[in-house]
C-alpha cells in the first residue's frame, strides 16, 4: 500500500504541493485529475524521487522514500512512466527490455558476461507481450511512432515488475481512437498484473469511465477524492474545475 | 495503437547459446588478426612499416579507448590524454628508477591510473557536457604543468631521456624490434578485445543507455554516477596501455605526451572514423597516421592538407566514415526489409 | 604544432631566480610597493588582453551557442595585420585599426560560410570545423608572414621614459593598452545594455527562436556577433603586437587561457569573463614569483575548483 503523508513542496514561495495526504490501497486504480498547473507532475516528481520533498512521507508498505533518489525509489517497486515518452532512442525495443531488466537483476555493471543474460530473456519477453511491442523488437526506438513509444515508456516502467505504476498522462498528444485504445490497455494491464496504477489524466471521458476511483487536485491541494460519481456531484470540483473548463465536456 | 499489429519480421538472434558464440567468434576474430600482423615480419623487411602498426597500436588503444566514454556513454571528454601520458611517464619512471621486470612495471602503470582517474574521474563525472569536457582539459593541463615544473622527476619539458631500460623477460626481448612489434600488436589485440567485451557486456548496454537518457536510466535503478565513473577509470586504463605502448616504441616519454593535443587528435580520430561502431576509431587511428606521414613528406604545410581533410568529414560526410558505411548499410538493410 | 608559447606570460619581473618555488620571492613581492606595482600593471596587461579575446568567445558562446576554438586565430591576425599596417603606414593608430578592422571581416566571412553550416549539429562537428581552421589558419600565416618569431616593435610615440608609479616601473604603452582595453569594454557594456542592437543580441542570446519571431534576422545577428568577437579579439592581438612576439600557433596558447577565462567566469557572462580574466591575470603575474614553472599549473588550479565549486562558473547561469 502506497501512503502519502502531509507532502508539501513549493517553488518560489508556490506551494506546487501542499499537505497532500492520500492511500492507493494494493490493486487500486486511480485516476489523478485538476486544472494545468495543478501540480499533478510535480506530485508524481516527488514520490518518484525526482524532486526532494520539503516535508512529509510517502511510505510504501510502510517505509518512508521520500527524499531518496530515483534509483533507490525505484528498487522498492514505484516505476514511472512518463508524460513525454521518455526512451533511450538509439536502442531497439527488445534492447531497451532486456537492459531494464538487466538493472533491475542488479547485473548492469556486469562485464565479463555478454550482453543480453540469459536470465533477462523472460521477463523482457514477457513484458513485450503484453504491451504488444514483440513484433517491433528489432526497431530502434527513435523510428517508432508516438503511441508505441509510449508503451514502451510504460514497458520500461512495468518490466521493473513494481508494486506501484504511475502513468503520467499515458494518452498524452494522442489522437481521440488511440486514446481509448491506449487506456483499455492500462485497464487491462490493471487487471493481469494486479498491481497499483496511479495515472494523470485530462480527458474527462476516459476518467469517468475507467478510474473507480478518482483525485482531485487543484492549486498543490487535494481538492475531492471519490468515485466518479462522487466528483461528478462534488460541488467544490463542479465549481473550481469542471465548471469552468470542461462544463461542456461534462454536460 | 495503429502499428502494433504490423509485426516486423521476426529476426529473433539465436537466443541462448548465441552470446556465448558471440564471444569465440570475437576471439577467433581477434586470433586472425594477431596472426595477420605477427607474421607481417615474415612478409616485409620495412622497418617503417612495422614502426607504422607500432603506432597505430599507441594510438589505437588510445582512440578506442576515448570511444568508450565518447561514443558509448556521451561523456565527451577532452582531457583523456593525460591518462595516455600518466601511462606513459609512469611506465617510464618505474623502469628508470626502480628497474623492476616489465610485467611489473606494466601491472604497477595500470594501478597507478586506476587510482588518479578514480580521483579525477570522482569530481569530473558531476559535471554534464561541456563542463565535463572544460574540467577535464583543465585536469590534463594540470597534469601537464606538473610534469613540466617538477623537471627533478620527471625531466620537465626535456621529457624521460637516456632511454627506458628493457630487460628481457619470459624470453621476450623487447629492444629486438621484431619482439617489440609483435609485443604492440599483442597489446592492441588484447586491448581491442578487451573493450569489445565491455562494450557488448551488459555494462556496456548501461552505458549506451546513460548516453542516450541518463535521467531515464536512473529511473530504472542505474547508479548514473557510478557507471560514469567506472567507465572512466576502465577508458584510462587503455589509454595508459597505449601510452606505455609509446613510450616503448620511442624509449622515453615527452611532456607532449600529456599535452592536450593529444586529446584533441584522440577526438579528431574518433570523428574521423566514426564513434557509432566499435572499430571506427582503429580506422580514424590508420586513416590519420597515414594522412600524417604522406601528407608531411610532400609539403611543410601539413596543417593546411590535414584542416582541408576535416572539413571535408565535417561539413562533406558530417560524420565518421565507418558511421557513413555502417548508416549506408543500415539504410539497405531496412529497404531489403521491405516495409 | 608549436607548444606552450606564452604571449602574455610576463616571467619574472625582477629577476628572481627560476626556481620551482619561490616563496621568498613572493612574500618579498608583497612587501614591496614597487614590487606591487610591477606584478600588478603586468597583470592587469595579461588580464586586459585576456578579457578583450575571451568576452568575444563568451558573446559567441551566449548568442550562438557555440564553442569557437579558432577564437585564438583571430588574436594572431589582428596582430599580423597590425604589424604590417604599421610597418607599412608607420601610423600606431591605423595599425590598430588594421587589427580590429580586418578580423572582424575574417570573423563574418568565417561565420557565414563555414560556422553557419554546423549550427545545430553536434558540439564535436563544430570544434571539428573550428580544430581544422585552427590548423589552417596558422599555415596561412606561416605561408604570408614565415614560420619566424616576428615583432612589430614599440612604436616611436611610446619610446619614451617609463613611469614610475611608487617605486614601480610603469611603461606608458601598458597605460594606453589598459586604457583602450577597458574603453573596448564599456562601450560593449554600455552597447549591450543599452542600444537597440545591443538588446537584440541579449534577446538572441536569451532565446534564438524569439528573436527570428520578431522578424529580426538572425543570421545578420550571428554573422554581426562573430564579427564582434573576432574584431575585439583582433584588437587584443593589435595592442599585443608591439609588447609580444609574433608567431604562427601563438593563438593556441590565447585560446586556452581565454577558455579558463570564460568557464571560470561563467559562459556567456561578460561580466565574468572581465573578473575572470583579471583574477587569471593576476595569477599569471604573481604566481611567476612564487611559483615559476608552475604558473600554468595554478590556472589550471584554480579552474577546476571553480568549476568543482561551482560548475557554470562564478557568474553563470544555472542550467535549466
Amino acid at each position: 500500500m502506497l501512503e502519502i503523508r502531509n507532502l508539501t513542496k513549493s517553488f518560489g514561495g508556490v506551494k506546487a504541493t501542499n499537505d497532500v495526504t492520500l492511500d492507493f490501497p494494493d490493486g487500486s486504480l486511480t485516476a489523478v485529475i485538476g486544472p494545468n498547473g495543478a501540480g499533478k507532475s510535480t506530485f508524481f516528481n516527488l514520490i518518484t524521487g525526482a524532486l526532494r520533498p520539503a516535508s512529509g512521507q510517502v511510505l510504501l508498505d510502510g517505509v518512508d522514500l521520500a527524499g531518496r533518489s530515483p534509483p533507490e525509489i525505484v528498487r522498492h517497486g514505484i516505476g514511472r512512466a512518463f508524460q513525454v515518452a521518455n526512451i533511450f532512442k538509439s536502442l531497439t525495443v527488445q534492447e531497451t527490455m532486456l537492459a531494464a531488466v538487466s538493472a533491475d537483476q542488479r547485473s548492469s555493471a556486469v562485464l565479463h558476461k555478454r550482453f543480453p543474460l540469459a536470465e533477462t530473456r523472460d521477463r523482457a519477453e514477457h513484458v513485450m507481450e503484453l504491451l504488444g511491442l514483440s513484433g517491433k523488437r528489432h526497431r530502434t526506438a527513435a523510428t517508432l511512432s508516438h503511441g508505441d513509444q509510449k508503451l514502451l515508456d510504460i514497458a520500461l516502467a512495468l518490466v521493473l515488475e513494481p508494486k506501484v505504476l504511475l502513468l503520467d498522462e499515458p494518452t498524452a498528444g494522442m489522437g481521440p481512437e488511440e486514446r481509448w485504445r491506449m487506456i483499455d490497455k492500462v485497464r487491462e494491464l490493471w487487471e493481469t498484473q494486479k498491481i497499483t496504477v496511479v495515472f494523470i489524466e485530462h480527458d474527462m471521458d476516459i476518467v469517468f469511465k475507467i478510474a473507480p476511483k478518482i483525485v482531485v487536485l487543484c492549486y498543490g491541494q487535494i481538492l475531492a477524492t471519490g468515485t466518479p460519481d462522487e466528483i461528478r456531484n462534488n460541488s467544490a470540483v463542479i465549481d473550481a474545475y469542471l465548471g469552468t473548463e470542461h462544463a461542456g465536456a461534462v454536460a | 495503437m495503429t502499428e502494433l499489429e504490423a509485426g516486423g519480421a521476426e529476426r529473433l538472434a539465436p537466443v541462448r547459446n548465441g552470446t556465448a558464440l558471440h564471444r569465440y567468434r570475437d576471439v577467433l576474430i581477434a586470433l586472425i588478426a594477431f596472426a595477420v600482423l605477427a607474421s607481417l615480419p615474415l612478409l616485409t623487411g620495412s622497418k617503417a612499416l612495422l614502426d607504422f602498426v607500432i603506432r597505430c597500436s599507441a594510438y589505437g588503444l588510445f582512440a578506442t579507448s576515448l570511444n568508450l566514454l565518447v561514443g558509448y556513454t556521451g561523456l565527451t571528454s577532452f582531457g583523456h590524454g593525460m591518462f595516455f601520458g600518466l601511462g606513459a611517464y609512469s611506465y617510464g619512471l618505474i623502469m628508470q628508477k626502480l628497474g623492476v621486470p616489465i610485467p611489473v612495471a606494466f601491472v604497477a602503470t595500470l594501478v597507478i591510473t586506476a587510482a588518479v582517474a578514480a580521483v579525477i574521474g570522482a569530481i569530473c563525472v558531476r559535471l554534464k557536457e561541456i563542463y565535463f569536457a572544460f574540467v577535464t582539459l583543465a585536469f590534463q593541463m594540470l597534469i601537464h604543468s606538473t610534469i613540466l615544473s617538477w623537471a627533478s622527476f620527471t625531466g620537465g619539458d626535456q621529457g624521460l631521456r637516456g632511454g627506458i631500460p628493457r630487460p628481457v623477460f619470459l624470453g621476450i626481448d623487447l629492444a629486438n624490434h621484431v619482439h617489440l612489434y609483435v609485443a604492440s600488436c599483442a597489446l592492441l589485440i588484447l586491448g581491442l578485445l578487451a573493450m569489445h567485451q565491455i562494450a557488448q557486456s551488459p555494462f556496456g548496454y548501461t552505458l549506451r543507455m546513460i548516453r542516450d537518457n541518463a535521467a531515464r536510466a536512473s529511473f530504472l535503478g542505474i547508479d548514473v554516477w557510478r557507471a560514469k565513473l567506472t567507465v572512466f577509470v576502465l577508458a584510462a586504463l587503455f589509454a595508459a596501455m597505449g601510452g606505455m605502448v609509446m613510450a616503448l616504441f620511442v624509449s622515453g616519454a615527452y611532456p607532449e605526451f600529456a599535452y592536450w593535443t593529444i586529446s584533441g587528435e584522440g577526438i579528431f580520430i574518433n570523428m574521423l572514423g566514426g564513434v557509432s561502431t566499435f572499430l571506427g576509431p582503429m580506422v580514424g587511428t590508420v586513416l590519420l597516421l597515414l594522412l600524417n606521414d604522406t601528407v608531411t613528406r610532400f609539403t611543410e604545410y601539413h596543417g593546411i592538407v590535414l584542416g582541408i581533410v576535416i572539413l571535408f568529414f565535417a561539413l562533406g560526410l558530417r560524420k565518421g566514415l565507418l558511421d557513413f558505411v555502417a548508416e549506408w548499410y543500415a539504410h539497405r538493410r531496412d529497404a531489403g526489409e521491405g516495409r | 604544432m608549436p607548444r606552450s608559447h606564452r604571449p602574455f606570460a610576463p616571467g619574472p619581473a625582477h629577476g628572481y631566480e627560476s626556481a620551482q618555488v619561490d616563496l621568498d620571492a613572493f612574500a618579498g613581492c608583497l612587501t614591496s610597493s614597487a614590487c606591487l606595482v610591477t606584478q600588478t600593471t603586468s597583470g592587469l596587461i595579461i588580464g586586459m588582453l585576456l578579457f578583450l579575446v575571451a568576452v568575444g568567445l563568451t558573446l559567441i558562446f551566449g548568442v550562438l551557442k557555440v564553442v569557437n576554438f579558432s577564437h585564438g586565430a583571430f588574436y594572431m591576425f589582428g596582430a599580423y595585420f597590425a604589424m604590417t599596417a604599421y610597418q607599412l603606414t608607420g601610423s600606431f593608430a591605423l595599425a590598430m585599426l588594421a587589427g580590429a578592422a580586418g578580423t572582424a571581416i575574417l570573423g563574418l566571412i568565417f561565420e557565414r560560410v563555414f560556422m553557419s553550416r554546423v549550427y545545430g549539429a553536434d558540439v564535436l562537428m563544430q570544434l571539428l570545423v573550428c580544430y581544422a581552421f585552427v590548423l589552417i589558419f596558422d599555415d596561412v600565416v606561416r605561408i604570408i608572414w614565415g614560420p619566424e618569431f616576428k615583432s612589430m616593435g614599440m612604436p616611436s610615440a611610446f619610446q619614451v621614459m617609463p613611469l614610475f608609479i611608487a617605486g614601480g616601473v610603469v611603461p606608458p604603452y601598458y597605460l594606453l593598452l589598459i586604457g583602450v582595453a577597458l574603453l573596448a569594454a564599456v562601450v560593449l557594456g554600455l552597447g549591450l545594455s543599452r542600444s537597440r542592437i545591443g538588446k537584440v543580441i541579449r534577446a538572441a542570446a536569451h532565446n534564438p527562436g524569439m528573436v527570428s519571431a520578431l522578424g529580426i534576422n538572425t543570421g545578420l545577428i550571428y554573422g554581426g556577433v562573430f564579427a564582434l568577437g573576432g574584431m575585439l579579439a583582433g584588437l587584443a592581438g593589435a595592442l599585443a603586437a608591439p609588447v609580444r612576439s609574433l608567431t604562427p600557433g601563438m593563438g593556441f596558447s590565447v585560446l586556452i587561457e581565454s577558455f579558463i577565462v570564460t568557464v571560470i567566469g561563467g559562459m556567456g557572462s561578460i561580466l565574468g569573463a572581465l573578473i575572470g580574466a583579471l583574477l587569471l591575470g593576476l595569477i599569471r603575474s604573481f604566481g611567476s614569483l612564487g611559483f615559476p614553472l608552475f604558473t600554468d599549473g595554478l590556472m589550471y588550479l584554480f579552474m577546476v575548483i571553480v568549476l568543482v565549486s561551482k560548475p557554470t562558473g562564478l557568474f553563470g547561469k544555472e542550467a535549466a
